[in-house]
């Protein structure tokens, strides 16, 4: 059991995060993008 | 407490968005000073028709303003007066707008001017037209059986020509 739950703590830190890096990234990059783009239609309007 | 080296580059681009976006909000806001159209100054929406401005809607001409016209408007149901209005382009126009019976939009399509008209209180928005073209304005506050019928238009038009 003890050695079980070290296992599992270990594969944890040892666990990749770069594709979680690349979606959080990718989905605030596109909510910043769309939102400079709306703006831009706020400003170029009267 | 533990966090990852990316969370901390996530958190770190969260919060300057954050910043960001709160730091453009602040200039529109206390720069620029845009504010919300109304609440601010009120009227007996049972004497619209009796006290100025509205006694007589339309464009005027006014000078000594920061603006070059004021566009008075009544809202009523289903119409808006005056029904049609021709602005020089370039000019800048304070619109002053109320109603005389219930909830009404005041949306100018195409363009930033949009504003709910409360009976009780008056509207205003001042912005520089200097777009040629025709606008339609649309109630966008449903107010009643004839809420689809209610338009006004704006014909932004060069004087010179």
């Amino acid at each position: 059991m003890a050695s079980g739950k070290r296992n599992h703590k270990l594969q944890e830190e040892e666990q990749s995060l770069k594709g979680t890096l690349y979606a959080v990234f990718g989905i605030g990059i596109f909510v910043i993008a769309s939102w400079f783009a709306v703006f831009s239609i706020f400003t170029d309007r009267f | 407490m533990h966090l990852h080296r990316y969370e901390k580059w996530w958190i770190t681009f969260g919060i300057g968005s954050l910043v960001l976006f709160l730091i453009i909000v602040g200039i529109g806001a206390f720069h620029q000073g845009h504010q919300p159209p109304s609440s601010v100054k009120t009227i007996n929406y049972e004497q619209v028709d009796k006290v100025t401005p509205f006694n007589e809607p339309g464009l005027t001409k006014v000078s000594g303003k920061d603006w070059d016209y004021e566009l008075v408007v009544v809202a009523s149901a289903f119409m808006y007066m005056p029904a049609e209005v021709e602005i020089p382009v370039g000019s800048t126009v304070k619109i002053i707008a109320t109603t005389k019976d219930v909830v009404h939009g005041y949306g100018v399509t195409g363009t930033n001017i949009n504003m709910m008209l409360e009976p009780g209180y008056i509207s205003e928005y001042v912005t520089t037209m200097d777009k040629i073209g025709e606008y339609l304005v649309v109630c966008n506050e449903y107010c009643g059986t004839g809420h689809h019928t209610m338009k006004m238009m704006y014909k932004v038009v060069d004087v010179n020509e």
